[in-house]
C-alpha cells in the first residue's frame, strides 16, 4: 500500500465545515462533538488575519505523539495515517502535551485521545477520506504522498502560495503567512535534530 | 483563542512554546517535567513509536463504524433551493446495534451536485431523530398566551385537531383568517378555494428579486415556472462552471458557502480561471481567496456602483447591441409625455427605424434607433414625441460617475470603472449571482432599483438566457394542482384586505391576485399589520424550516398574537411561537417525503430527480396535503372533487409528479421512474435566447423588459435611479446592520440549531457572538468577548422595541468601522429545544415591521428595509 497524504488547498476552502460534520457521522462521533471534540474542525476567523484555520491532525512523517507516546497507542501506520489505540491508552496525555499542531483532544469522559485516523477504515478499502470526499469546493485532495508534495511546492512556487505542513502527510496550502491565520508555528525540521529534539528545545525558555 | 477542550485547563501553544496556565515554561520547570516523562519512556524503549508497529490490517481504527445496508435516493428540498440530490446511506450503528440513516453520499449525475452535499445535508439525516421532534398534535388548555406561561398542553389526535380548527375556522368570516405559508401547491389551493389571504415568510428571502425579475422577464404566468419542494422564485441559476466574470454585491457568503449545489459549480468556474469581484461590508469566507477582489463598500449604497458602472458600459459603448435589438425593449419608444412605452392597435412596441425615418413594430425593424430622439411621428390621430430605452437610461445615468459613487460607497472610481470595463469585455459570459438576503435581495429600500440595475447591466452585456452567463429555467416543470384537476367553478374572490397590506402595494398584489398566487407575500409587514388592525382572528403558521422566527421584529407578532382567537402552528418542533398557539400539529421531515424535483437550481438542462422516503413519519405526525385536503373538503368540497360534488370517493388527484413524469413521456408512474434510477435529463446543449423568446414580454418573439412602466402607476420611476437608504446614522445609533448566517444553519431551523455536535461547531466560531471591527470595538469601550446591548433607533421602531444582548468578537472580516455583522435565527427561548434554547440572540428583534405607509415612499414592492437598521451597542 501507498503512503497516502491530503493536501489542503485553502483557496477553495469556504470554511462551510461539511468536513467536519461527515467526519462526526463517519467515524460516529456525534456525542464527543457536542462535547466540543472534533478530528477536524476548519475555523472562520482564529487568527489576526481575516482567513481559515483547518485544525486537523497532520499526520506528521515523525510524529512526535508516538515518540512520546508511553504505551505505543499512538503510532504511524505504513501508508501515511498516524493511528490511535484506545485499549492501550492511559491517558498519560503526553501526545496532547507534547503535539506541536495542538491536535490531539483529550476525552475527559472516555478518558481517551480524539484525532483524525486518516479514515483509516476507508483507505484501508481503497477509498479516500470522508472529508475529501464531502468537500464542495474539492479543496481538499488525497494521493500518494510523495506526488501530492511535488504537486503542492509546484503549486506554492508558481502561485506564490505558503506551504504548510513540511515533514508531515498533511499539507496547507495558503495564500497567507499561516501563523497570522490561527496554525500553530510549525516546528522547523532541520534535520539535526529529530523532531522530538526541535519540540523539546523549543520549550526552554531561553 | 477559544478553547475546545471541555473546560479543562490545557496548554496552549504560542509561537512554538507550549506553555502551562499561560505562562513560559522555565529550563528548571523543563527539566523537572521530562524528567517525569523521562521515568515514564525509561518503561518503554525510546524512539520505539517513530516506526512502523502495526501492520497493515490490524489496527482497530482500520475497522469502520457502521455497515451500509441501504442507500435511498432523496432530494435536499427543504434547506436552501440548490434542491442537492443525493442518497441517504441506512446502515447499522456498530455502537447501538441498531439500522437508522447514517449519512449521505453523493449523486454524481445531479447535473447541480455533481456528487456532492453540504452540513446542511448531512445534520438533516441526524434530525430525524432529534429527541425534540414533535410527534404529536398539541392543544392548549390555559387561554393565556405568551413566553412566560405554562400553555397546559394536552395531546390529542392530529385527525381530530385538524377538524376542531375547521370548526374554528367556520365560525369565522374569511376575511378573518390569514394563512402564513409559502406558495406551495396545497397551500394555494386551500386559499383560493376557501378564498383566504395568504402571506409568507420569504419577503426577506427572495421578494426583491421574485417581483423585479417578473417585471422584467418572466412575464407571469411564466410556463416553465412551477411548485417544486422550496418554492424558490428564483428565476434563473448562474452558469458559475463556465463564466469568466462575476460580481458579487453581497452574495451573502457565509450561508452560501453551505450551498453544495453551486459551490462546486463556483470551484469550477475559479480553476477554469473566472475573475470573482466582490463587493461586501464584510470579508466572508468565500472573499478569503476564492474572490479576486473584496471591496468594503458602504452598506447600502451598491445601488451607486451599478449606476456607475452602467454610465461605463453605455458611454464608452461596451454593451452588445445585437443581444439588445433580439432580446430587450432596449429599442422601444417611450412616450416623453407619458412616460410608457409606445404600441401599436395590437400591443407591439414600436420603435424608430433609421433606414425608414418612421416608426416600425420591434420584430420587424431590423435597424432600430437606440439612441438620439426625441422622434416626432402621428399614431392614432395624435402627435407623439418618444425617446427609445436605451436612450432614456442613458440620460438617467449620465450624472453617476465613478467618482460620484466613490464619494457615496468607499470603492475607489479608478476600480469601479475598470471593474465595469472588464465585466463588458469579458462579457457574454459573465454574471451577477445573488440569492436572497444578498446587497441585491431585499435587505435595503433601495434594493429593488439595484435588482433593477444589475438586471440592466446583465442584459447590456448579453448575457441573460445565455451559457456563462445567466441561464434562465428550461422546459420542465411541476404542475399546480389546479393545473392536474382544474376547478369546475371560479375560485372565491380573495378579501379585498389583506393584513400584509398586500392590497396597497398594487404591483405584487396584481401579480398574486391575477398572475401567480405563489407570489411572495408581505410578511414583513404582516406583524405590522396584525399588531396595528383587529380584522385578523385566526392565524395558521405552516412553519418547518421557516418559522415565525424567520420574521422581522417577532416581538409585535407575538403581541399580536395574543388577541387572536385562533393560532395554529404546523411545525417539527415546538418553537418560541407554540406559546402564543391554540393548536400545534406534527410536520414530518423532509426525509420522509417522495420527491419529484425539477432542479431549478440549475436548469442549464431539463432534468427531474426523485427522492424516496427514508421511514415513514414517526407518531402522529400529519403531512400539508393531508390538513389541507381536510379543511378544503370540510369546507369548500367542490373545489378538492373532480367534478365538484363533494363525494369524498372523487378527491382530486395529488400525483403531481406522476403527472409531470407523464407529460413529459419519462416514466407513467413515480414507482416506474424511481425503478429506473430516478433520474431523467436531456443534456442537449443550452440554447442561447430560447427561453426569452418563450416567456419574455413582447411575445411571441419575448423580451427582457428594461423600462418598467408598471413602476409608473404606483408614483416610482420606470428606470433605477440613485436613493439613498431609508435610514442614517444617528448619534450613537451608528452601526449599520449587516446580517448574514452560518454556513450549518438556515433561516431559524431548529433542524441544526437544535444539533447538540453542530452547537460548540457554532460557539468555537463565534457564531453566537455579535462581529464589529477591532478598532470599532476600541471606539465605544469594548473588548473580546465583552457582553453587549444592541438597541435600535427607537425613531425607527417606536413599538414593541427588544433590545439584543449578545457577545462580541472583534474581527478584521468586518472591513468597516460603522457595521455590526449579526447572525439570522438563534436566540430561541423555549425548552422545548433543549441545545437551541438561549443558544446566540435573535437579530430579527432589532429589525422593526413595516409601516406600508413609509415602505410604499421607497420600495414598490414593499419587500425591502430589513438592513435598512441602526444600532447602538453597549456594554452590558
Amino acid at each position: 500500500m501507498a503512503n497516502y497524504a491530503i493536501l489542503v488547498d485553502d483557496r477553495y476552502c469556504i470554511g462551510c465545515n461539511t468536513c467536519f460534520y461527515k467526519c462526526v457521522q463517519e467515524n460516529r462521533l456525534h456525542e464527543e462533538a457536542s462535547r466540543s471534540l472534533h478530528r477536524t474542525m476548519v475555523f472562520l476567523d482564529q487568527g489576526e488575519e481575516p482567513g481559515k484555520y483547518h485544525h486537523r491532525c497532520m499526520h506528521c512523517e515523525n510524529p512526535v505523539c508516538a515518540a512520546v507516546c508511553t504505551t505505543g497507542a499512538m503510532s504511524k501506520s505504513d501508508y501515511g495515517a498516524v493511528l490511535y489505540e484506545p485499549d492501550i491508552c492511559i491517558a498519560c496525555r503526553s501526545c496532547v502535551l507534547a503535539c506541536p499542531y495542538k491536535v490531539p483532544q483529550y476525552d475527559e469522559e472516555a478518558k481517551g485521545i480524539v484525532k483524525c485516523s486518516m479514515c483509516a477504515h476507508r483507505v484501508v478499502q481503497g477509498n479516500i477520506p470522508a472529508c475529501v470526499e464531502a468537500c464542495p469546493t474539492s479543496a481538499l485532495e488525497f494521493g500518494e504522498a510523495k506526488a501530492l508534495r511535488a504537486k503542492a511546492e509546484k503549486i506554492a512556487a508558481e502561485e506564490g502560495l505558503v506551504l504548510y505542513g513540511v515533514g508531515t502527510n498533511v499539507m496547507v496550502l495558503t495564500t497567507k503567512e499561516p501563523t497570522s491565520l490561527g496554525y500553530p508555528k510549525a516546528p522547523v525540521v532541520t534535520g539535526k535534530r529529530s523532531v522530538l529534539g526541535e519540540v523539546f528545545a523549543s520549550l526552554i525558555d531561553e | 483563542m477559544r478553547a475546545f477542550t471541555n473546560g479543562m485547563a490545557m496548554p496552549t501553544v504560542k509561537q512554538g512554546v507550549v506553555c502551562m496556565h499561560e505562562k513560559k515554561i522555565t529550563r528548571r520547570s523543563f527539566l523537572k517535567l521530562a524528567g517525569a516523562l523521562g521515568a515514564v519512556t525509561v518503561i518503554t524503549p525510546p524512539l520505539r513509536n517513530l516506526k512502523v508497529v502495526r501492520a497493515f490490517g490490524k489496527h482497530s481504527q482500520e475497522k469502520p463504524a457502521y455497515t451500509v445496508t441501504k442507500r435511498i435516493p432523496q432530494v435536499c428540498a427543504r434547506a436552501c433551493e440548490a434542491d442537492c440530490a443525493y442518497y441517504v446511506t441506512v446502515g447499522v450503528d456498530q455502537a447501538t446495534g441498531l439500522e437508522r440513516a447514517l449519512s449521505l453520499e453523493g449523486r454524481p449525475e445531479d447535473p447541480v451536485s455533481r456528487g456532492k452535499y453540504c452540513i446542511k445535508g448531512l445534520a438533516f439525516v441526524d434530525s430525524l431523530y432529534d429527541p425534540d421532534r414533535l410527534l404529536v398534535s398539541m392543544k392548549r388548555t390555559n387561554p393565556k398566551r405568551g413566553m412566560n406561561e405554562d400553555p397546559g398542553w394536552v395531546v390529542i389526535p392530529s385527525q381530530q385537531a385538524v377538524d376542531e380548527i375547521i370548526d374554528k375556522f367556520k365560525k369565522l368570516r374569511r376575511e378573518e383568517i390569514i394563512m402564513c405559508s409559502p406558495g406551495d401547491p396545497y397551500t394555494n389551493l386551500l386559499c383560493k378555494s376557501l378564498g383566504i389571504r395568504r402571506s409568507d415568510q420569504r419577503t426577506e428571502c427572495f421578494g426583491t428579486h421574485y417581483f423585479i425579475n417578473t417585471l422584467m422577464i418572466t412575464n407571469p404566468p411564466n410556463k416553465f415556472y412551477s411548485s417544486t419542494y422550496t418554492p424558490t422564485h428564483s428565476i434563473w441559476g448562474y452558469d458559475y462552471s463556465n463564466t469568466n466574470y462575476m460580481l458579487w454585491f453581497g452574495f451573502d457568503s457565509f450561508s452560501k458557502a453551505g450551498k453544495a449545489g453551486i459551490l462546486n459549480h463556483i470551484a469550477e468556474g475559479k480553476r477554469k480561471g473566472a475573475k470573482i469581484v466582490a463587493f461586501n461590508p464584510v470579508k466572508t469566507p468565500l472573499a478569503d481567496d476564492i474572490a479576486d477582489e473584496w471591496y468594503p463598500i458602504k452598506p447600502g449604497t451598491d445601488l451607486a456602483v451599478l449606476l456607475a458602472m452602467l454610465k461605463i458600459v453605455l458611454d464608452e459603448g461596451l454593451y452588445d447591441e445585437n443581444y439588445l435589438r433580439e432580446y430587450s425593449d432596449a429599442a422601444a419608444l417611450v412616450d416623453v409625455k407619458t412616460g410608457r412605452h409606445v404600441a401599436s392597435q395590437d400591443g407591439k412596441w414600436l420603435v424608430w427605424s433609421k433606414e425608414k425615418n418612421g416608426v416600425e413594430t420591434i420584430d420587424e425593424c431590423r435597424a432600430p434607433a437606440f439612441d438620439g430622439g426625441p422622434y416626432t411621428f402621428e399614431l392614432d390621430g395624435r402627435t407623439v414625441s418618444a425617446k427609445p430605452v436605451l436612450q432614456l437610461i442613458k440620460e438617467t445615468v449620465k450624472d453617476y460617475t465613478p467618482e460620484w459613487a466613490a464619494s457615496i460607497t468607499d470603492v475607489p472610481a479608478k476600480d469601479i470603472a475598470r471593474i465595469a470595463r472588464e465585466f463588458a469585455k469579458a462579457a457574454p459570459k459573465v454574471c451577477i449571482p445573488c440569492l436572497k438576503r444578498d446587497a441585491a435581495g431585499p435587505n435595503y429600500a433601495n434594493s429593488w432599483r439595484l435588482r433593477h440595475a444589475i438586471n440592466i447591466l446583465q442584459a447590456l452585456v448579453g448575457a441573460i438566457d445565455r451559457e456563462g452567463g445567466v441561464l434562465l429555467l428550461n422546459g420542465v416543470k411541476i404542475p399546480w394542482l389546479e393545473e392536474v384537476s382544474p376547478p369546475v367553478k371560479e375560485f372565491p374572490e380573495q378579501p379585498t384586505w389583506s393584513p400584509d397590506f398586500r392590497h396597497e402595494f398594487p404591483i405584487s398584489e396584481k401579480i398574486y391576485r391575477e398572475k401567480d398566487f405563489s407570489a411572495p407575500g408581505h410578511y414583513g409587514i404582516l406583524g405590522y399589520g396584525l399588531y396595528e388592525t383587529d380584522v385578523i382572528k385566526a392565524v395558521f403558521f405552516r412553519s418547518p424550516y421557516r418559522g415565525l422566527y424567520s420574521l422581522i421584529q417577532p416581538q409585535m407578532v407575538e403581541k399580536a398574537l395574543e388577541k387572536m382567537e385562533l393560532v395554529v402552528d404546523w411545525n417539527m418542533y415546538m418553537t418560541d411561537v407554540a406559546y402564543w398557539c391554540d393548536y400545534v400539529l406534527p410536520g414530518g421531515h423532509q426525509f420522509e417525503e417522495s420527491k419529484l424535483d425539477a432542479r431549478q437550481y440549475y436548469p442549464k438542462y431539463p432534468c427531474y430527480v426523485g427522492g424516496l422516503p427514508v421511514q415513514k413519519s414517526p407518531g402522529d405526525c400529519i403531512g400539508w396535503g393531508a390538513i389541507a385536503m381536510r379543511i378544503g373538503m370540510a369546507m369548500a368540497p367542490e373545489y378538492w372533487t373532480t367534478d365538484g360534488s363533494g363525494d369524498p370517493s372523487k378527491t382530486i388527484p395529488t400525483n403531481l409528479g406522476e403527472r409531470a413524469l407523464q407529460e413529459q413521456g419519462i416514466a407513467s408512474s413515480m414507482g416506474e421512474f424511481m425503478e429506473k434510477g430516478g433520474f431523467w435529463m436531456d443534456d442537449s446543449p443550452y440554447e442561447d435566447g430560447k427561453t426569452l423568446r418563450e416567456i419574455g414580454y413582447g411575445r411571441p418573439n419575448g423580451r427582457i423588459r428594461l423600462y418598467v412602466d408598471d413602476f409608473l402607476d404606483v408614483g416610482h420611476e420606470a428606470l433605477p435611479r440613485w436613493a439613498p437608504r431609508w435610514t442614517q446614522p444617528e448619534g450613537e445609533y451608528k452601526f449599520s446592520t449587516v446580517i448574514t448566517r452560518a454556513p450549518w444553519h438556515i433561516h431559524a431551523d431548529p433542524n441544526f440549531l437544535n444539533n447538540p455536535a453542530l452547537k460548540p461547531l457554532t460557539q468555537m466560531n463565534y457564531i453566537d457572538c455579535v462581529w464589529i471591527h477591532p478598532d470599532a470595538g476600541k471606539e465605544i469601550g469594548v473588548s473580546e468577548g465583552d457582553w453587549v446591548v444592541l438597541e435600535t433607533n427607537p425613531r425607527y421602531m417606536p413599538k414593541e422595541p427588544r433590545p439584543v444582548r449578545a457577545k462580541v468578537h472583534l474581527s478584521k472580516r468586518v472591513g468597516r468601522k460603522d457595521c455590526v455583522l449579526l447572525f439570522h435565527g438563534m436566540g430561541y427561548r423555549t425548552k422545548h429545544l433543549r441545545v437551541a434554547q438561549n443558544l446566540g440572540y435573535r437579530e430579527g428583534d432589532l429589525i422593526p415591521q413595516k409601516d406600508p405607509a413609509i415602505v410604499k415612499k421607497h420600495d414598490p414592492t414593499g419587500m425591502g428595509w430589513v438592513e435598512d437598521v441602526y444600532v447602538r451597542i453597549r456594554k452590558g
